[in-house]
Formats: structure tokens, sequence, C-alpha cells
């Protein structure tokens, strides 16, 4: 079936091509339906890569007429499909949810270049993904960050202003650091093609081993910054919690999973593990790792500001997955790629119902929520599930994520790190729970509210409630999805 | 900004710029430059006149929503074309049929000369934009 | 190890200014002075690029009277590569420099400590 080989590439310039349409066009509901139709359509595309992967078993889609190492492919397996699907349909919600809502939070003759960064900002994480280029997969990076520059600082608040002027220059730093790594690579070895660098590189260990050392390292921190691995978090809970609704519900749940592909490629199919083990990097990984899950929710406990609380939330969650990287064996790997999905789906749910809560009500402080469950129902509904999951209920995904990564600690041989992922859970609890007890019991909480007074209408709950039934979907159905992603680890 | 003798100098300097920079891009194929670098030069010669000449520029008769329509069909015709030799190389087969040209030969070199010039024009016209948006307020 | 710094200079010079790029990007409170930063940073590793495409003794990649076969020219790669770079890089300077101009009539200054207030809370 060569014709369905094309749609990963021709999903990327659907996007880019209506991207730079959206501009001209006059009137904002027309921009409004060719979004929704394009993400419609760009989610059925992808779907399709996934069931032709689920045939295939992995392709490889050469672009332009000349084949690696000369010319630029891309390499689509597994993963790759897996977390393509998930990218274009939380995207596809998320402009859903903000067809309704976008035009009362930032300025009306801003609407078209929110759509149109959001085009840019999929058809980039998208090519960072798929491709199996270095140097392609740096210039993808670099369109994603303007684009999620831009996101943030669309509401023209002053706060905004910082926070994106932070999240700039951090970001620039990693991809500088990225850009040298990519240099050291080409230096070594002559080629910017993933496999012929991974095969070139292991006839040439024996007298670069400073070089292997240094350009791993800035690969790291590099891609760190940009997945905010935990020291290097800091741009994080002012971006997320300052940017609109529906951008931080993007910018939480896919934006920052992008570079964690491309840091799971570069390390286990470029580098490979025999490389890796002679090097400290993974027992780096995993102590940021470990510390980030506990900073990250104790950070979190302290705040009083509801956007600010999940976005150090997502800090705390993207620990989990570079504890799964640490371990390095292959239920680790495989855990790791799975929480991308979960958490995706997870945090995108909340962060929408939050910002439906702060869009009714108008109040920001946790304080303020108590007895919100009278007043809207559905929408604590959804975030008492996204919570759940989280805290790690059996049945939903967090639970899969916990479960198996308390078992690969288990494999790799210290019991410690199972008590880390306990007071992890712990924790969790002490911040998710106070929100929805509050919310829905209580009598002094309760006394004067109306039932259903502040309710969004359910037409425009829907992308919410689709979103939930995936999560619920991938949580029940985790044993198929983990055996799918195991197939494609590479061998230890 | 505006002495007697930098508008002499200017008056004379402009045209030797904009024929440098049509040169640039035309020529990108046979020597250095190509499309990036001759736009570069383009748009600087753009601002140049804007800043000496204020309201009689050439390019104060465009208003910021023509020019960005000029980019943006500019950026879908590239699109276009480089988008039908990606996807043809994917399913391998050939695309146009587009020659593939001669060494020192100017016109032959298939989809490269206008491939140059479209992104000439799109750097050209985000440079220009870029730089005089926060005179006017054009966006 | 003298010889290798002596022989290899190039790369040792870019290698410093890499670093000198990254510390003002990093440590520098200005906000102008950051983006000046990051354009030596990445201006450092194009030139890093480039010099590891030279193999002495070979000329440009340009036919300039008969085609002399492949061995007599420098590898064309990395300069493509880097053209596409430094669009890049023009890309996110004029982005920020943007941004800083928005920053500056918000806030009514460029000095980021003045601004941020430092320390997790």
């Amino acid at each position: 079936m060569q014709g369905l080989h094309l749609t990963s590439l021709l999903s990327i310039l659907i996007l880019m091509i209506t991207a730079f349409i959206m501009p001209v066009i006059k009137q904002r509901q027309l921009v409004t339906k060719v979004s929704l139709a394009t993400m419609g359509v760009v989610l059925v595309m992808l779907a399709l890569v996934a069931v032709d992967v689920a045939k295939v078993e992995h392709y490889t889609a050469t672009i332009g007429h000349y084949d690696a190492p000369f010319g630029i492919t891309f390499d689509i397996g597994p993963i790759e499909a897996v977390v393509g699907v998930l990218f274009a349909f939380v995207s596809t919600m998320v402009v859903w949810y903000a067809s309704f809502g976008i035009h009362k939070e930032i300025k009306e003759n801003r609407v078209k270049l929110f759509y149109t960064l959001i085009h840019l900002l999929l058809a980039s994480l998208l090519g960072i993904v798929f491709t199996s280029d270095l140097f392609n997969s740096f210039v993808f990076i670099e369109v994603s960050t303007l684009a999620a520059c831009g996101l943030i600082a669309i509401k023209d608040k002053p706060e905004n202003i910082k926070a994106t002027m932070k999240y700039l220059i951090l970001s620039s730093l990693g991809s500088g650091l990225v850009l040298m790594g990519i240099a050291y690579l080409y230096s070594m070895t002559g080629h910017l093609n993933m496999r012929a660098i991974h095969e070139t590189l292991q006839v040439s260990v024996v007298g670069n081993e400073r070089a292997i050392l240094v350009s791993l390292t800035m690969f790291t921190i590099g891609l760190g910054i940009k997945a905010a691995m935990f020291p290097l978090h800091v741009w994080l809970p002012d971006a997320h919690a300052s940017a609109p609704g529906p951008s931080s519900a993007i910018l939480s749940g896919i934006v920052i999973k992008a570079p964690v592909v491309l840091l799971f490629k570069v390390l286990f199919m470029v580098y490979g593990h025999e490389i890796l083990k002679d090097t400290v990097i993974l027992n780096l990984i995993l102590i940021f790792g470990a510390t980030g899950m506990i900073m990250g929710s104790l950070f979190a406990r302290v705040q009083t500001d509801l956007k600010r609380m999940v976005a150090y939330s997502s800090v705390a969650q993207m620990g989990y997955i570079f504890f799964g990287f640490g371990l390095g064996n292959a239920l680790g790997m495989t855990i790791a790629i799975y929480h991308i999905l979960a958490h995706g789906l997870t945090k995108s749910c909340l962060f929408l119902s939050v910002s439906s809560f702060i869009e009714q009500t108008g109040q920001r402080e946790i304080d303020k929520m108590r007895g919100i469950g009278r007043e809207m129902p559905i929408t604590l509904a959804i975030f008492s599930l996204g919570g759940l999951s989280m805290v790690g209920i059996p049945m939903l995904p967090g639970f899969v994520s916990k479960w198996n990564l308390a078992l690969a600690a288990i494999d790799y041989g210290q019991i410690f790190l199972l008590l880390i992922i306990l007071a992890s859970s712990l924790l969790n609890v002490s911040y998710y729970f106070p929100i929805i007890i509050n919310g829905y019991f209580g009598n002094a909480n309760l006394e004067g509210k109306i039932y259903k007074s502040k309710m969004k209408p359910v037409r425009e709950l829907v992308p919410l409630i689709l979103l939930s039934i995936m999560m619920v979907i991938v949580g029940f159905g985790s044993g198929p999805i983990l055996d799918w992603i195991a197939s494609a680890m590479p061998s230890l | 900004m505006t002495t007697p003798i930098i508008r002499r100098i200017v008056e004379w300097l402009l045209p030797c710029l904009w024929i440098f920079s049509f040169y640039i891009m035309l020529f990108g194929h046979l020597s250095p430059g190509g499309g990036f670098s001759g736009g570069s030069v383009l748009g600087a010669c753009l601002i140049l006149d804007r800043h000496v000449n204020g309201a009689n520029a050439f390019g104060a008769r465009f208003t910021g929503e023509r020019l960005l329509k000029l980019a943006l069909a500019a950026l879908l015709l590239y699109g276009f074309l480089k988008g039908q030799s990606f996807l043809a190389g994917v399913l391998h087969m050939n695309g146009l049929p587009v020659p593939l040209g001669t060494p020192g030969n100017i016109l032959s070199s298939g989809l490269i000369l206008p491939l140059n010039v479209l992104v000439g024009i799109v750097v050209a016209v985000a440079f220009y934009l870029i730089a005089t948006l926060f005179e006017e307020g054009h966006l | 190890m003298i010889s290798f710094l002596v022989s290899h200079y190039f790369q040792i010079g870019t290698v410093i200014l890499f670093g000198v790029g990254f510390m003002t990007l990093l440590l520098n409170n200005n906000l102008i002075r950051k983006i000046i930063g990051l354009n030596i940073m990445d201006t450092s590793i194009f030139l890093f690029f480039i010099t590891i495409g030279y193999s002495g003794g070979r000329e440009a990649p340009i036919i300039n009277g008969g085609f002399k076969g492949i061995d007599a020219y420098v590898t064309p790669i990395p300069t493509g590569l880097m053209l596409t770079g430094i669009v890049v890089a023009v890309s996110t300077t004029a982005f920020a420099l943007a941004l800083t101009i928005l920053f500056y009539e918000r806030f009514g200054t460029i000095d980021l400590s003045e601004v941020i207030d430092s320390g997790g809370d």
C-alpha cells in the first residue's frame, strides 16, 4: 500500500499550507471551520498511519528521490505512530474547545493568529517525532519553540511577556546545546541520518570516548531544558500558568513531550546500549527524574493559584518519564513511552476543565473553588477523573504507569526507588483531593450555591468528555498498547 | 538621519543595491548566494529607502495587508512546487518533468531559479514588515 | 598536547567562542546583551560545522571552467546545512527583539533582574 505511506508527509504539508492561508481569510467563522476541518482530516490520516504500521510493522518514507544516508527519510514504527495519533487527537479536541471561547480571552484581531500558530505547532511536533535525520529535527525543534512562544505571548498581559521571555531564553540555550551535540556527532562520523550514525559509531568508539561523553551530555541537558527535567524546569510554571486556557492544555499535553521522544531516539537508537553502559548518563537521568518526582509535588502543595498548581504537577509527571529512561531496562523504556500517552490525555483534561472553572467563575485561587461541584457538576467530574488517574487508582492509565514503573524498579535492583514512587503518589493525593472533596461535599461549602448555575452548555463540554473517554480507554486497553510499544524497543 | 549628504549618497546607492540583490537571487545556482542572501539584501535596501525618504519611499505605497498577501502567495507557490517533488519521491514515481541542468548555464537548472526568486520575495517582505512594524502599526 | 592544540586551532577557537556566547546568554541581566550572546553562540556553531568539512588543498565547490572531478572540491553539505541554520538563528533573533520592545513598553526597563522575582515559590 504505497499510497498509505504518503499520509505522514501529507499531514504535515496540509497543516502548513492551511496555516499560511488563514491570515488572509476575512471572516472569523470561516477560519474556525477551516481549522476544525483540517484537524479532523489530520486525525484521520494519522489513524491510517497507525493502522498501516500495525500491518507492516515499520516503514521508511524517503523524501525526494534520494535514499538515506544522503537524503532525509521518515522512519515510522509503532512508537512514532502512537505518539502521532496522541498529538493529533489532543490538538483536535483543544481546537474544538477553543472554537467556543477563545475570543473571550484574547483580543479579537489575534484569533486568526492563534489558529495559525496551533497549526504550525502541530506540524513541527509531528516533524520532530517522525523524522530520522538529526538536522531536520533541529529545524523542527526551532519552529516549535517559536510557535509555542507565540501561543503564550498572544495574550497581552505583563506576566505573559515575562513568561515568554524566560521560555525563549532558556529554550534558545537548549537549542544551542543540541546543535553543538549534532556538530560533534557529525565530526565523529560524517553522517546525519540516525541509522548511519549508529552503524558508524559502533566501529569508531575507541579513540573518541571523551567526545562521546561530551556530546551525550549536551543532548541530555539541551533536550532536558525543553522537556522540563527537574533542575531545568524553571520556565514551566510561569509559562503554563499565564497562557490562555487552550494554549496551556496544548503546551502541557504535547509540546513538552516531543523533545522526550527525540531524546529517546538519540539515546537508545543513535548511541545504543553498549556505549551508554560505560557512561554515567543513565544514572544522572535517574537521579534527576526521581528528584523531580518529589520536588515537583512538594512545590505544587504550597501553591494558591489553581493553574500554577497543575503546572507544577506537570513537572512531577515528567519526572516519571525520566525515571523510566534512567532505569535502562526494556520495561522502563516501554513504560516511559506509555506515560507520554497517559499524561498527555490526563493533563489536557485537567487543564481544559480548570480553564472552564476560571472562565465561568472569574476566580483563579483554589480557596474560591469551594462548592463548585454543585454549580458545575460535569466539569468537576472530569477533573476528578483526571485527578484519580494522577494519583494511581486502578483501571485508569496513571495506575498502569506506576505499577509497571515499580516492576521495572524491582528489576533494576534498588528497592529504595519503590519508596520514591510511593511517596510521590501520596503527595499527589495531598493536593488533588482537597479540591475534589471541597467541591462536592461539606455543608459549609455548599450553602448558597445553586445547582448547575454556572455550567457551560453540554455541546461545549463534548471535547472534554471525549478526552476523558479516550483516557479511560487507554487505561483499560493498556495491555495491547504496551505490547505494541514493547515490540519496537531496540534489543539490549 | 536625513542630512543632505546622506540623501545624496543614498540616491546613488539604491539602484546599485537593487541590481546587486537581483543578481544574487538569479545567479544562486552558479555562484555563492541564492534566495535567502538575495532577499536579505533586498529587504535591507527597502528599509534604508524607508528610513531616508520617509513617505516617498518605494515601500510606502503598499499597505501591510497587500505585502502580507504577496509573501503568503509566494510561500504557497513554493510549497506546492516543492511538495509535489517530495510526495513523488515517497511514492517512487517521477514528478513533473523537470530538467537537471548543465553547470554554467543559467536557464537550464530546472526548478532552482524560480524557487530562489520566491524565497527572496518572502524574505525581503518579512524583513521589511518586521522593521517597519513598530513605526506605523501595520498589523 | 601542544601539537594537538596548535594543529586544531580552528576548532578550539570555535569552542571557546561557544563558551563565551553561552555564558553571556545565561548570566547577563540586560536583555540586549543576552540576544548578542545568543548570536555569538549560534555563529560559533556554524563556524565549527564549516571547519569540519574542510580538507586542505581543495577549492570551493563552484564550477569555474570545466569540471575537475570529485576530489578537487570541498564537500558542500555543511555549507548548505548552515544556510538553513543561519535562517533559523535570524528568525529567533527577530522574534526576541520584537519581544524585547514589548517588554520595554510594559515594564519600563530592559534589565531582567529588576522584574523577575527569583527563588522558587
